[in-house]
Order: structure tokens, then C-alpha cells, then sequence
């Protein structure tokens, strides 16, 4: 076969190998990502509380699964907010979507809960958007 | 001499407590800004403002996450955060200032003006504010509405977007410091 026909396989074969290498480094990624952020409410706001550039490196706008012990439920200004238990005076304050009212409204302070948002940073407290319940159990 | 320590306990027990229920905070805030043009309205809200009132010296502090607003249209939402208020490089905005003539122990509505330093993007800007307090449940509640010009804050808004953003913001706040809460 001349040199000049075995361009297009060349190039066939190269997209090829472009496609499978981002396809394992999206994969892998997503899973060392998911890996990592899940994790407990103490724990969570201790890493914000001793390094807040270090936590917002790795949970900042991004999706994470807290588990904690439920503080308190309020439904201030028509949004429905949960409390975790963090450290001191500091929680995880976790905004839920509007379709958690039925589970929120039953919550109960000190009930087990694991639930998903997305961390946005650190105030007083660690500050988590559009959360929804994973499961919840009484202690 | 039991007398005398038990007296001292209360009093002790008596200033903690004064100087502790001087400071109320809040972590549920609320700010919302608006952009009305005749091209769009644009209308962002941040539900978990922190902010804390000293009572006794009459002051005020609050503390937002830029990225926490949120948007009816999540592409305005990465526009704000990534091209105008370059959310990474200034995650805050943080305002302290003081409350004029404030008597907290006034339970009928007031009037009152705060005048203070707004910080976002880095700059540093003197405000003045009018805010309504109220008390309710238990609770102050200040309100307020103002005015911020884009220009004040470097906030750099491309040629063929300038149509769509107002060239002064209203933003509104709503503020309810609990006075039985720890």
C-alpha cells in the first residue's frame, strides 16, 4: 500500500485513541471526584474551618453527599433549610429543593441523615444549594 | 462570705449573659438584586447571608458568597459568577457600618440609616442605606431596599451585553436577627 493511502486509517486510528483516552480520564476522574465528596458534616466543617482555600479547592461547586445529625428545620423566607450538626457554633446549612418539603416537614433534631447538594463555601456555616434527602434513619 | 460569692457568681453569670444577647446573628439573610431593562430583567436572590448586630455599640457586619445567588436562568448565573462578579477571585462581599440613632429597646417600627463600607470585587465603597426594623416573634427584622451603581465596582460587561444590564442595580434585603437564639 502506498504511503499516501495509509493517511485516512492514520487519522481514523488517531481519533480513535483520542476518544478512548478522554473517555477513561472523564470516567476516572468522575470517580475520584465522587470519591471524595462524601463525607460527614463534622468532618466537612472542620476542613472549611482550618482551610478554607484548601476545602474550597476540593468541595467548592461541587456535588457532595453530607451525612449528619439533623440540628434543626426551618422554613424562613418560603425556603426549607436543614441544620447539621458541625463544629461549635458552625454547621452544614443545606438549602433543599422545593419537592423535600414532605420528607423535610417530618425530619426530627438528632435524626440521622445522609443528603446531596452543592457546596457553595463557608460563612459561619458551610453552605449547601438544591439538596435533596438519600435516606434518613432515627438514631 | 457564701453571700458575697454567690453574688459574685450572679453578677458574673449576669454580664456573660448581657454581653452574649448584645450580639444577634442571623445566617438566613436575604439580598436580591434586580436589573430592569428594556431588553430584560434580570432578578438574583441569596437566601444565606450572614450577618451579625451588635447591639450595644450599634453596629452592623454581613458576609455573602457571591456564588450563592441564584437565578431564574442558570446561563445568567455563570455569566454573573464567571464574567462580571468573578466569583473564584472574590468569593465575598462583606459590608460593616453603623446604625444612626438606633434605640434597641424601642419595640415600635423605626427608620433608621446605616452608613457603612460595602467590599465586592475587591472595592471598597461608602454606602448609606434606609432600613425599616421591625420586631416580630421575637425577632428584629431590618428591610431596606438601595441602589448600586456597576460602574462603582469595575464590573466589566461586554459592548453587546451592555443593552441587557442596568447601569444601577436595586437590590433589597431582609435580615431577621432571632434575640432568643444561641
Amino acid at each position: 500500500m502506498k504511503n499516501y493511502l495509509k493517511i485516512p486509517y492514520l487519522l481514523v486510528l488517531l481519533a480513535l485513541s483520542v476518544v478512548v483516552f478522554l473517555f477513561f480520564r472523564i470516567n476516572s476522574n468522575h470517580k475520584d471526584t465522587s470519591k471524595n465528596q462524601s463525607i460527614s458534616a463534622p468532618q466537612l466543617v472542620h476542613l472549611f474551618v482550618t482551610n478554607e482555600v484548601a476545602a474550597n479547592t476540593i468541595y467548592k461547586s461541587k456535588l457532595v453527599e453530607v451525612e449528619g445529625v439533623v440540628k434543626k428545620v426551618n422554613f424562613l423566607n418560603g425556603r426549607i433549610t436543614v441544620f447539621l450538626n458541625g463544629v461549635s457554633t458552625s454547621s452544614v446549612l443545606c438549602d433543599m429543593t422545593k419537592s423535600q418539603l414532605k420528607v423535610a416537614k417530618k425530619l426530627k433534631k438528632d435524626q440521622k441523615v445522609k443528603l446531596k447538594g452543592v457546596c457553595k463555601g463557608f460563612l459561619n456555616d458551610v453552605i449547601m444549594l438544591n439538596c435533596t434527602l438519600i435516606n434518613s434513619k432515627h438514631q | 462570705m457564701n453571700k458575697i460569692i454567690a453574688l459574685l457568681f450572679l453578677l458574673v453569670n449576669f454580664s456573660n449573659l448581657k454581653i452574649a444577647s448584645t450580639q444577634l446573628t442571623t445566617n438566613q439573610g436575604q439580598v436580591s438584586f434586580f436589573s430592569y431593562t428594556s431588553v430584560e430583567n434580570i432578578e438574583a436572590k441569596n437566601n444565606q447571608v450572614l450577618s451579625v448586630v451588635d447591639l450595644s455599640k450599634n453596629e452592623i457586619a454581613i458576609s455573602m458568597l457571591m456564588n450563592a445567588f441564584v437565578f431564574k436562568k442558570a446561563l445568567m448565573q455563570e455569566h454573573f459568577n464567571e464574567s462580571y462578579i468573578e466569583s473564584d477571585l472574590y468569593p465575598k462581599a462583606v459590608f460593616e457600618g453603623e446604625i444612626l440613632d438606633f434605640d434597641p429597646t424601642v419595640t415600635t417600627p423605626q427608620i433608621k440609616l446605616i452608613k457603612g463600607i460595602l467590599t465586592m470585587r475587591g472595592i471598597a465603597k461608602e454606602v448609606e442605606v434606609k432600613t425599616n426594623i421591625t420586631m416580630e416573634n421575637n425577632a428584629y427584622v431590618f428591610t431596606g431596599t438601595f441602589d448600586l451603581v456597576v460602574k462603582d465596582f469595575d464590573i466589566n460587561i461586554p459592548p453587546l451585553l451592555v443593552p441587557n444590564i442596568a447601569k444601577t442595580i436595586a437590590a433589597k434585603f431582609r435580615f431577621e436577627y432571632p434575640t432568643d437564639e444561641k
